[in-house]
């Protein structure tokens, strides 16, 4: 998301302030008013969008800024202003990318009420347009979800917040029309659209009815699609270059100052992860749902054993996230308070049980490891705590004691699992192991 | 000339008009050479804007009084007030 | 009195800035019921005349310090109505200035009043416009031309000082002729255009209308330059045009046996003593060639109608104003449904990207003319402007901006200064430059205004 508008210096948070505050004569198409150049920030973005799906860059040739002309009361010139692919023939897990360009966005109309903000007239928007081939609403979904995490890794875009990705799709079953549907404004109202307009066609189909070809609308609140009737989305666009703006053009040099501070996008990170580490295809996936994830998981990755980190990053520290409703980017913690923690369970100096609950800890009230244990009472037991504790259990179970010295060595492990539990599990099983032995050596000797 | 648009314009009767300056004018420039098109007034290489600072509050502010008060219609946040879309009906 | 020396009687306090508004009030209520020059008056004029004179006393006088400027109503004018002499925005109270007027205003210029144009500059008589037409002070019941009509009839009634026309395909210099006053249409993108209400976006520009060539140059010195806030501009700063009596002594003049063709003979035989006077004064007159002038009528009509078509889409009646096909006159119906039709996408390619394709040979033409000489000279408009309230028909009305359009088509730039008169009616002599060449044809427009208040 850019600061600025496309073609004005309007800010951007159209969804924060009140209606028709952030406007201008440009973006509500005052008489006369004429675009300022392109912002350039909306260019570099899309051009980094471009890389991350794989596409070709349109470089060194002039890609027109086009009036795309019709009549809707959120468009305040009577045109939008789209520019001709910036990049194209891309691809994504599969699903063939055909082109990316330019948009402004149009202001918010209330088809209800019939009201329209122009807050958000004029903001940068860029379009995705993939090929033809996804075959059921749910495979359009997976592909929606994958781009949405794309699109986060950038950081140009929120996808998640209200509004900012949008999505027109178009369904055609065999013997029928190809169906354009609007107004979907989230990846579960793709997929409910898309579900009802397949049972819809189908059953048109089934009845021995035609399915036109035409353009719907997606009604959110009854989950339906009806269609847009109005001559207004008639098919012409009348497209020309807009006179009052020269076409952008995208050098090499450009190109390369974005790939340089551009991330690896994460369906390729996935694969990486799983590759470089060693660890499962359903932990990777896990791990780059979100960059900042991935990113903590390298750090803690290259100080304690992968697969370990792993484990805890895909059952444990993104249902800890979930639960609290955090994402990667706004905890609190340090990466090596994390890495501390992750240390002592690999060393089993703490069992995995008190991990979690350190961890659980950590991200509510981020703190040095020692110190959180420490404050649910789960520091591992001082020397002479656990040699009292040893102690009692020697009392305690002369039975098995005796057992021992008779030779029954495997009576150690009884032994140990009482002391562990004696220290309410914070013992460390192998040292408690070692002090009994010692002790009942000690006993054996010289008696009791 | 003045009093003509207090009658009624005959649309149909623009629109002949206009055919014929196409015909007549389509007719001169047939068989002129083939050139690449201009589209602007002038071949200038546009820079582009850097993303920043957006203007200030204030300004808007003034502008938005000014938007609202010519607006047909507006309500109490001030939104423009316009059809309802036939298809939510 | 010139511009000139009103600036500076202003300065050195023989005539205050209010007074200087209440002078053109004055001609305003006395001549403008007859010449319907001004639909609207600045009812903060004298409020803003009395802020300029405590400016002025104050020693931070701008260049424009107390002159009364007129505004064509297509420029946006905070507070005042922009119509474009139009039911379409007969209310719309501008909510901006335009970048223009916010430069007069820096300079101390007063906006006197908003004038009548042809509807939406749609026009070459000024007989279009929703709220009547306006008359020729220079020629009575002849039409002023257009479509900056307001502006460039009072200029000539001196109902104000300078005025602001824009031209698209010759609406500043072909009412300039008609009413005997300066006019000069700058070279595109030197002039912003933010504010401006678009007729065709690629061929527009904002440029002064003045009764002697220094008025037009003070004026054009204030309005030029880059502006931050819009793409189409030239990369030039600032203008300032120094060498303005440098005569014409070796220059090297082009002018054309196209134009005469085309041209009125009594019209080309005011142009043709004038062009004996250059070449008195020291210049070489060069024959030049432009072939295709004729051609360049269609292309621009069908060019302007395309940008015109998509340039209207705004005026829905939604945001403000009225939806223009429901209100608007005949001209301006005629030329949506022009580029309405011919932008369609089974057509464009025949006859949208066809003109445009002759747009640059125009360009072509005009600039290797250019190449040849320093400044090319010739009539402004082939025809003696009609008896008010004649009927035409559209070609005859187009057939008035021959001369003009090549210069929008091309970008560059022309100016026109009152050449002679024929049976009593002005006739403007039209001199272009080369894309930033207005020094030069305000040099040679300068030298011919000198020798005609010379021979009276
Ligand atoms: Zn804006």
């Amino acid at each position: 998301m850019t600061s600025k508008k496309l073609y004005c210096n309007c800010p951007t948070n159209y969804a924060e302030v009140p209606p028709n505050t952030n406007v201008c004569p440009i973006c509500t198409g005052m008489p006369g008013a004429k675009p300022m150049m392109p912002n350039e920030g909306a260019i570099d973005a899309a051009v980094e969008i471009s890389l991350m799906l794989g596409c070709e860059v349109v470089k060194n040739k002039p890609i027109y800024i086009q009036r795309k002309h019709y009549d809707y009361p959120d468009l305040p010139s009577g045109y939008q202003r789209t520019s001709l692919p910036i990049a194209m023939n891309g691809v994504l897990e599969g699903v063939g990318i055909r082109e990316v360009h330019i948009e402004e966005d149009p202001g918010q109309y209330d088809p209800v009420s019939g009201t329209v903000d122009f807050n958000r007239s004029g903001v940068p928007l860029v379009e995705i347009v993939t090929e033809p081939g996804m075959r059921s609403p749910e495979e359009a979904r997976n592909f929606l979800r994958t781009l949405t995490r794309v699109l986060e890794y950038t950081r140009k875009v929120r996808p998640e917040a209200g509004g900012a990705m949008r999505a027109d799709v178009n369904v055609s079953l065999e013997g029928g029309g190809r169906v354009e549907v609007k107004n979907i404004n989230s990846i579960k109202g793709a997929y409910r659209a898309l579900k009802f307009e397949m049972q819809r066609q189908a059953e048109r189909i089934r009845r021995g009815e035609v399915v036109t070809r035409e353009t719907r609308a997606y009604l959110e609140s009854q989950m339906i699609t009806v269609p847009m009737r109005t001559k207004e989305f008639e098919e012409d666009y009348r497209y020309i270059p807009d006179p009052d703006i020269f076409p952008i053009i995208i050098t090499e040099e450009m190109v390369e100052r974005i790939k340089k501070q551009m991330v690896e996008p994460p369906h390729l990170r996935e694969k990486r992860l799983a590759r470089q580490y060693g660890i499962s295809p359903q932990a990777a996936r896990v791990i780059t749902s979100e960059r900042e994830l991935a990113d903590l998981f390298e750090r803690v990755a290259a100080e304690v054993q992968p697969q370990l980190a792993a484990d805890w990053f895909r059952t444990k520290l993104k249902k800890v996230l979930n639960y609290v409703n955090l994402k990667a980017r706004d905890v609190r913690f340090t990466p090596t308070q994390l890495i501390r923690l992750l240390k002592l369970v690999e060393t089993r100096k703490i069992p995995r049980e008190h991990g979690e609950l350190a961890l659980r800890e950590l991200v509510k009230e981020p703190d040095d490891p020692e110190r959180i244990l420490e404050r649910l009472g789960l520091s591992p037991p001082k020397p002479e705590e656990l040699d009292s504790v040893v102690n009692t259990v020697i009392r305690e179970h002369k039975q098995a004691v005796c057992e021992y010295l008779e030779g029954k060595s495997e009576v150690l492990n009884f032994l140990t699992g009482k002391v562990v539990a004696a220290s309410r599990r914070r013992a460390d099983p192998r040292e408690a192991l070692a002090i009994l032995r010692k002790k009942l050596e000690e006993i054996r000797e010289k008696g009791i | 000339m003045s009093d003509s648009k207090d009658q009624d314009l005959n649309p149909k009767e623009i629109e002949r008009s206009a055919e014929e300056i196409l015909r007549v004018f389509t007719r001169v420039i047939e068989s002129l050479p083939v050139e690449e098109e201009t589209y602007y007034g002038q071949e200038l290489v546009n820079p582009l804007r850097p993303d920043g600072e957006p203007s200030p509050p204030s300004v808007r502010r003034e502008f938005r009084k000014c938007f609202i008060s010519i607006m047909p219609a507006s309500d109490d946040d001030g939104k423009l007030r316009v059809e309802v879309a036939r298809w939510a009906r | 009195m010139g511009t000139l020396e009103k600036i500076e009687a202003i300065r050195n306090g023989e005539l205050s800035a209010t007074e200087n508004v209440e002078l053109a009030l004055e001609r305003i209520r006395k001549l403008n019921g007859k010449l319907n020059a001004f639909l609207e008056i600045n009812s903060k004029a004298m409020e803003e005349a009395g802020e300029v004179d405590r400016m002025l006393k104050a020693g931070e006088a701008g260049k424009l310090a107390g002159l009364t400027i007129a505004v064509k109503s297509n420029i946006n004018v905070k507070g005042l109505r922009a119509t474009c002499a139009s039911k379409t925005l007969e209310d719309y109270v501008c909510p901006y200035d335009a970048e223009v007027i916010t430069r007069i205003r820096r300079e101390g210029g007063i906006i006197i009043g908003m004038t009548n144009m042809d509807e939406f500059a749609c026009g070459s008589s000024g007989e279009t416009s929703a709220f009547g037409p306006t008359d020729n002070p220079a020629a009575p019941g002849y039409i002023p031309g257009g479509s900056s009509s307001g502006s460039a009839a009072a200029v000539a009634s001196a109902m104000c000082d300078l005025a602001l026309g824009t031209d698209t395909g010759g609406s500043i210099r072909n009412p300039a002729s008609h009413c005997g006053v300066i006019g000069v249409k700058p070279t595109y993108g030197l002039v912003p255009r933010q504010g401006l209400i678009d007729l065709g976006m690629s061929l527009d520009q904002i440029g002064p209308i003045s009764p002697d060539v220094p008025g037009s140059v003070l004026l054009l010195e204030v309005i030029a330059g880059k502006n931050q806030a819009e793409g189409m501009m030239m990369d030039v700063e600032r203008v300032s045009y120094g060498e303005l009596n440098g005569g014409v002594k070796g220059m090297r003049i082009g002018v054309s046996p196209q134009f005469s063709n085309l041209t009125d003979p009594r019209i080309t035989g005011v142009i043709e003593k004038k062009v004996e006077f250059l070449k008195d004064l020291g210049a070489e007159i060069v024959e030049i060639r432009l072939p295709h002038i004729e051609q360049a009528l269609s292309a621009y009509y069908l060019i302007v109608s395309v940008e015109f078509f998509s340039a209207t889409r705004k005026y829905d009646g939604r945001k403000y104003g009225k939806r223009i096909e429901s209100v608007c006159g005949e001209e301006v119906l005629r030329r949506i449904m022009l580029g309405s039709y011919i932008s369609r996408r089974e057509y464009r390619g025949r006859y949208y990207q066809r003109a445009l394709q002759v747009r640059t040979l125009i360009r072509k033409e005009l600039s290797l003319a250019l190449k040849q000489v320093d400044a090319i000279v010739g009539p402004t408009v082939p025809k003696l402007p009609h008896k008010l309230g004649t009927r035409l028909t559209p070609l005859e009305m187009y057939a008035y901006d021959y001369l003009t359009i090549p210069a929008n088509l091309a970008g560059t730039c022309a100016g026109v200064v009152k050449a002679g008169e024929v049976n009593g009616i002005p006739v403007g002599i039209q001199v272009q430059g080369k894309p930033l060449g207005e020094e030069k044809i305000l040099r040679v427009m300068r030298a011919l205004e000198v020798e005609s208040s010379k021979s009276g």
